[in-house]
């Protein structure tokens, strides 16, 4: 166990690095001088120099390499080109934005999701049930969030004024009070500020949520076929056991492993869908911190904003991976 | 004295042979009624695209002062209505569909050209060249398709070409995965030891022997990776990080479409409708030719 969770943090070590390498290589070795695209063809030739000198950029592309690794271990980004202050601030900022959103729709994405997987597999003989579930899947398959997004505004926001149409709500001053303890001298400002959160939370999280489902439902409905199609399936229902205890007996228990691998891809693809779903409900977050460092060609915040998206990826797998030999202890580092 | 009594010679293998029958249509009919409606969507919008010039009512950078931002049918020359420029949405969504399907096509081409090579070579030859090789690959993967695809694109600047080289290139590690896993397999095989008795060098058994073996699995794998690519496309579009206006692409007349969603809900509606249906076809083709030619592939 102990060498299994030693080897695979040495693979995620490498892994990380190369990574933070391509994002490194990607800002700086490509076409086009950062600070010519940041401040646009009309700049001195001074102001250019300045920025250069700012940015660092007029070391050797070693020093700034090994300066770029040694500084992101130690979360230490530089300072955004527009904003004026250090990155890492802002990403502690935006981050509980893009967490609760990633909580949410998880949530909502395991709700829905994994019940029609399961319920697909089961009934998968009984046409009636089976297509209409496989169709839904593959419908939030090859719906866009984005698209989903807009719709649920339209309708919700728009139309019945049931939601607000942008913002995410004051999470910074619902952590300020968990942090000063306001939360237990004035619950009912603590509680409002909740409500107002999940107010601003509920249809992000629903379309991000929904579209995650369909990827939830098509893995948990194979994982629930690999598992009952095992033997010991077939001896439960010999021993004459009813299908419902079969079920949440014997078959969810052992759906463990492969759900586990769901969340590590879930992750995965729920920080992408952040950065669709945050600029389309004009949400603070990370994903649209790195929408608008790109647009505003901010490189010290997208290179920051993509390390962080990166790191957690990898962090997240790595979690999992350790989880897969708690959960079975018959996998083992190969 | 026991009395035997015998079913109806008759009816019964009739009903049988019936219900048989039935059976093995109603299977034929599952099997290939999503392939059959994924084909003819996936077919409808090559079409379109192709002969988008031919099929567009007018042109799609066209604007018409006296008809902006229109419903459908409110103009009787523009069906699903008009933007903020007075341009016709459905000729735009039908130029869209252009590079919706030129960035899928290409960018899974270019995926497929320079993943697959690597990916048999890494499963075929083994040992560094094989842990080189998916290293990489693992560093690819640490990022998801969008993301790779959005740091590629912001680094080059949005364009057709540099859209698919991103999509491209966010792809091939996929494709690498997948073509040595396969080459795993098919080396193991009695016809590659016949080929490597007979005199074969490598080149020739991954050529000759791996690579047509492994091409049916890949093709159908590539098929759902243009539903990817068509996704990531229309969402880098939708970023401002795709094809630049005024060229038409469903993602950003999708996102034009979104600063009028209160009095113009059409503008996002239909190009969201676009992207959904294309995503939904070579979703709906690759699926049902995966669990139909290789059951092994239901976990891609």
């Amino acid at each position: 166990m102990f060498q299994y969770v030693l080897r695979r943090l040495l693979v995620a070590v490498p892994m990380l690095l190369g990574a933070m390498s391509i994002v490194f290589l990607a800002m700086r070795i490509l076409p086009g001088d950062p600070c010519v695209a940041m401040m646009g063809d009309q700049a001195t030739t001074a102001a250019l120099a300045d920025c250069t000198k700012n940015l660092g950029l007029h070391r050797p592309l070693a020093v700034q390499y090994v300066d770029y690794l040694w500084r992101s271990v130690q979360f230490d980004f530089g300072k955004s080109f527009r904003q004026g202050y250090p990155v890492s601030e802002y990403i502690a900022r935006m981050f509980p934005h893009t967490f609760v959103l990633v909580v949410a729709s998880a949530v909502v994405a395991a709700l829905v999701g994994i019940p029609i997987g399961i319920v697909s597999a089961l009934k998968r003989r009984n046409p009636l049930v089976d297509y209409p579930l496989r169709i839904i899947a593959l419908l939030g398959l090859s719906m866009p969030v984005f698209w989903l997004g807009i719709l649920l505004l339209i309708v919700f926001s728009l139309h019945l004024n049931l939601f607000p149409l942008i913002g995410g709500g004051d999470l910074d001053g619902v952590l300020a009070m968990i942090r000063s303890g306001e939360v237990f001298s004035q619950p009912r400002d603590f509680l409002a500020g909740v409500g107002d959160v999940l107010h601003h939370l509920t249809l992000p999280a629903l379309a991000l949520g929904f579209t995650l489902a369909a990827t939830v439902s098509r893995l948990s409905r194979s994982a629930m076929l690999e598992v009952i199609s095992q033997d010991y399936i077939r001896t439960a229902r010999a021993k004459g056991q009813r299908e419902r205890l079969v079920v949440y007996k014997h078959a969810l228990r052992n759906m463990m492993v492969p759900l586990l691998t769901i969340i590590g891809i879930f992750i995965a693809i729920a920080l992408t869908g952040t950065v669709l779903t945050e600029t389309v409900f004009t949400r603070p977050g990370l994903g649209k911190m790195l929408v608008d460092a790109i647009g505003a060609r901010d490189y010290p915040l997208a290179q920051g904003a993509i390390t962080v998206f990166t790191m957690i990826i990898i962090f997240v797998n790595l979690v999992v991976d350790m989880l897969y030999a708690v959960v079975d202890p018959r996998i083992t580092y190969r | 004295m026991a009395v035997v009594r015998r079913a109806d010679p008759v009816d019964l293998p009739i009903g049988g042979v019936a219900e048989e029958a039935r059976g093995a249509t109603r299977a034929r009919l599952r099997r290939w009624l999503p392939i059959g409606i994924g084909l003819l969507m996936a077919a409808a919008m090559v079409v379109v695209a192709a002969a988008a010039p031919l099929i567009a009512p007018l042109s799609p950078s066209a604007q018409f002062s006296d008809s902006v931002l229109k419903g459908p049918g409110a103009v009787e020359r523009h069906l699903l209505g008009t933007d903020e420029f007075g341009r016709d949405i459905l000729s735009r969504i039908i130029w869209g569909a252009r590079v919706s399907l030129e960035v899928g096509l290409a960018s899974v081409i270019f995926g497929f050209v320079l993943g697959v090579p690597l990916g048999i070579l890494a499963g075929v030859r083994g040992g560094r060249v094989e842990t080189l090789i998916m290293r990489c690959a693992d560093m690819l993967m640490a990022f998801p398709t969008l993301l790779l695809a959005l740091i590629i694109v912001t680094a080059l600047g949005g364009s057709l070409v540099n859209e698919i080289l991103a999509i491209g290139v966010a792809l091939t590690p996929n494709f690498v995965r997948l073509a040595r896993s396969l080459a795993l397999t098919i080396r193991e095989q009695d016809y590659i030891l016949a080929a490597r008795a007979l005199g074969s060098g490598q080149l020739r058994v991954m050529a000759r022997h791996v690579f047509p073996n492994a091409l049916y699995a890949l093709v159908v794998v590539g098929t759902l990776y243009i539903a990817t690519a068509i996704r990531t496309e229309a969402g880098l579009s939708f970023l401002g990080l795709g094809i630049p206006p005024p060229t038409p692409s469903w993602g950003n007349i999708l996102s034009e479409g979104r600063q009028y969603i209160k009095c113009c809900p059409w503008i996002t509606t239909f190009s969201g409708l676009a992207i959904m249906v294309a995503v939904l076809a070579f979703n709906l083709v690759g699926d049902a030719l995966r669990d139909l030619l290789d059951p092994r592939l239901k976990g891609e």
